[in-house]
């Protein structure tokens, strides 16, 4: 099977989906002619022309006002928000129009938009390009929220997340885009809230979100090494989450621990921690443990910003300690 | 003439207040209208003025205690001569001015002193000689009552499978008691202990008795005793029958009412047969009832590390004086 970067898979995601059907249109600042800045959508506007990828002016709340208003009268709008950080500039459009008009509406209108944004830190980029702030969204009933965590996921869920009759907000994390994976050529889906079990394994699950699954991975790797057996699951979307796959696993490991790049206090990891909790707290054979980004605003020294995200170390460190029995986080 | 320091009504409905601080120590010299000490009441802290010139004494209600309005706890003396030194005696607390642990002291009391009696009135039965240190050591530490911590599978677990964490710890396993520790419980294999008992009264009951039904009344006994050592409000007996096929009664010593609990025991009954003893490879606790002639032979098999000894040695006493002296039980 052939390989192709992260940002390809994307790009491929939307050519298809904006040949296959004119509704579907491109819209954000840099788009066209720049690509994004990270050159993800490069190549588009050749194809589909300046009517269905459009550049727009520094106004996050105006164009994404705009493409709730387009969904809603029969449009298929794909909101490239350059990165996650200025989910803030868009709250009101997002989560109090486009996540609750399906629903206000009796069903009678619509909103079949997706708004794809970054997160992820350790880019340099300083406390105000460097959030991952999926929890945010998350949290608001009526939006669906992907964090793909590779070029094959990437190109899945934009498909499937394109076809979805509701708010779709796809979390692509920024240091991913140039990493290649296997992405067959011909057309296919990953639908929202299949979880992805990646490794089996009999003593600990490692929960890993976007670029997360690949510090369990290697995290997994190396317990491996010392004779611990690490299940891996990649849960693909958080909304829906595939709670089942999950609990399954941990009642088969007992133990858990959620990695996830946003912050920790009431995140991800907090929510999927909890589920857990609840739900299988009898085959806990130790406290599930949360492992997110640290409580500080994203540093921009290098030297700091490494420290503020979870590492294959650290997930490795935290499985040995339950694995052995040792109170992770006692009180 | 000595003074009485009493404490006061300082509310309406305040039928006692804590005294929080001694302002004055024993010995002290002290001015009418001076604060000795200071009182809480539901509603607040309050200073306490002495209402005599002199010297405070005879301390007797420490910081901490409640005691009840009007009750004496000092006295001001008139010299310095009469001050009782309490460095010569150590000072008693009166009843009135108990403090936390005198409290705490008075409520297991009531539980201890009945479970240490009944084996010692009921001991006529055949195991002997009775040791009352055995007794005061099962009343004094009754295993169910203390909290182990342990993972909540391994709770769980335990309990599927009969096995005393207390007895784990005591068995040296270092908390928090983790899944894999439970093996532990598995090792040393089954014990067993042995009663004969005099049948006649029994005999005498079951013949004049319309059902006669003496295996629901040996599981009756068996739920009692259970009950006696272990206080605990819902006994369920497994009723296991010669032909393979089981029963679960709960509170059988209480009409069978009440909430389904963890099978506390499981009774064989084989006084039907020729046969004199049953002991269980099983983890639990099996109790086995046999008949020779008129009388009767227990044998309760058990595992010491779900079941300690004196715990065990206590059980089958009681049961079996129960046996014995059936009407007891029955009123």
């Amino acid at each position: 099977m052939r390989s192709i970067t992260f940002s390809q898979a994307v790009n491929e995601a939307i050519a298809e989906e904006m040949r296959r059907d004119e509704c579907v249109f491109l819209i954000g600042e840099d788009v066209a002619e720049a690509g994004t800045p990270f050159k993800v959508t490069s190549g588009l506007v050749e194809e589909f022309g300046t009517d269905r990828v459009i550049d727009t002016p520094i106004a996050e709340p105006g164009f994404m006002g705009l493409a709730v208003g387009a969904a809603m009268t029969g449009a298929r709008p794909i909101v490239d928000l350059m990165f996650g950080d200025f989910l803030f500039l868009v709250m009101d459009q997002l989560c109090n129009q486009a996540a609750k008009t399906h629903y206000m509406s009796g069903g009678k209108l619509q909103v079949p938009l997706v708004l794809r944004t970054n997160l992820g830190a350790t880019r340099r980029s300083a406390a105000q390009h460097s959030q991952s702030l999926h929890a945010l969204v998350a949290h608001i009933p009526g939006l669906k929220v992907a964090m793909p965590s590779s070029a094959y996921e990437a190109k899945g869920l934009m498909k499937t997340a394109i076809r979805d009759d509701n708010p779709v907000v796809i979390f692509e994390d920024k240091l991913m885009y140039q990493d290649k994976a296997q992405v067959p050529e011909e057309e296919y889906f990953i639908p929202l809230g299949e979880a992805n079990i990646l490794r089996d394994g009999t003593d600990i699950t490692l929960i890993g979100t976007s670029s997360m699954r690949q510090v369990c991975e290697s995290a997994a790797e190396l317990l491996g090494e010392e004779g611990i057996s690490a299940e891996v699951i990649d849960p693909r979307t958080i909304v829906p989450l595939d709670e089942a796959k999950i609990l399954e696993s941990v009642k088969k490991t007992s133990r858990a621990i959620v990695v996830d790049e946003g912050h920790q206090n009431f995140g991800t990891t907090a929510e999927i921690a909890a589920r857990i909790s609840e739900k299988v707290f009898y085959h806990l054979d130790a406290p599930v443990i949360r492992m997110g980004a640290m409580d500080v605003p994203v540093p921009f020294s290098p030297a700091l910003e490494d420290l503020t995200v979870p590492t294959p170390e650290g997930v490795a460190e935290n499985a040995r300690k339950i694995v052995a029995g040792e109170l992770v986080h006692a009180l | 003439m000595p003074s009485e320091v009493k404490m006061p009504q300082l509310g309406m409905n305040q039928d006692s207040a804590v005294i929080v601080t001694w302002l004055k120590a024993s010995g002290d010299k002290i001015k009418s209208g001076e604060p000795i000490f200071e009182v809480e009441t539901d509603k607040a802290t309050v200073e306490v003025e002495a209402t005599a010139d002199g010297y405070l004494t005879d301390i007797c209600a420490g910081e901490g205690a409640d005691v009840p309005v009007g009750n004496v706890i000092a006295t001001i003396v008139e010299t310095k001569a009469e001050v009782f030194d309490s460095a010569d005696e150590p000072a008693a607390l009166p009843e009135s001015a108990s403090g936390p642990e005198v409290d705490i002291a008075s409520e297991t009391n009531p539980k201890q002193a009945p479970a240490a009696a009944k084996p010692a009135t009921k001991s006529k039965a055949s195991i002997s000689p009775r040791d009352p240190a055995i007794a005061n050591q099962q009343v004094s530490r009754p295993s169910t009552a203390e909290k182990v911590l342990a993972s909540p599978k391994a709770k769980r677990l335990a309990s599927e499978r009969g096995i005393n964490l207390g007895a784990l710890r005591a068995q040296g396993v270092t908390e928090p008691i983790h899944t894999a520790d439970l093996a532990r419980a598995g090792t040393g294999g089954q014990s067993s202990l042995t009663a004969h008992i005099e049948g006649y009264a029994l005999n005498v009951l079951l013949d004049r008795s319309e059902d006669g039904n003496r295996t629901a009344l040996f599981a009756a006994f068996a739920a009692g005793g259970w009950r006696a050592i272990y206080n605990c409000d819902h006994v369920t007996v497994a009723l296991r029958e010669v032909d393979g096929t089981s029963t679960l009664l709960t509170n059988p010593d209480r009409g069978g009412n009440g909430k389904p609990a963890t099978t506390a025991l499981t009774l064989v009954d084989l006084c039907d047969t020729r046969l004199s003893g049953f002991v269980s490879a099983s983890g639990g606790v099996t109790l086995c009832t046999a008949r020779n002639g008129e009388n009767y032979v227990l044998t309760l098999s058990f595992s010491e590390s779900s079941l300690p000894m004196v715990h065990a040695v206590a059980l089958l006493d009681t049961i079996a004086a129960r046996i014995r002296d059936p009407i007891r039980q029955l009123l």
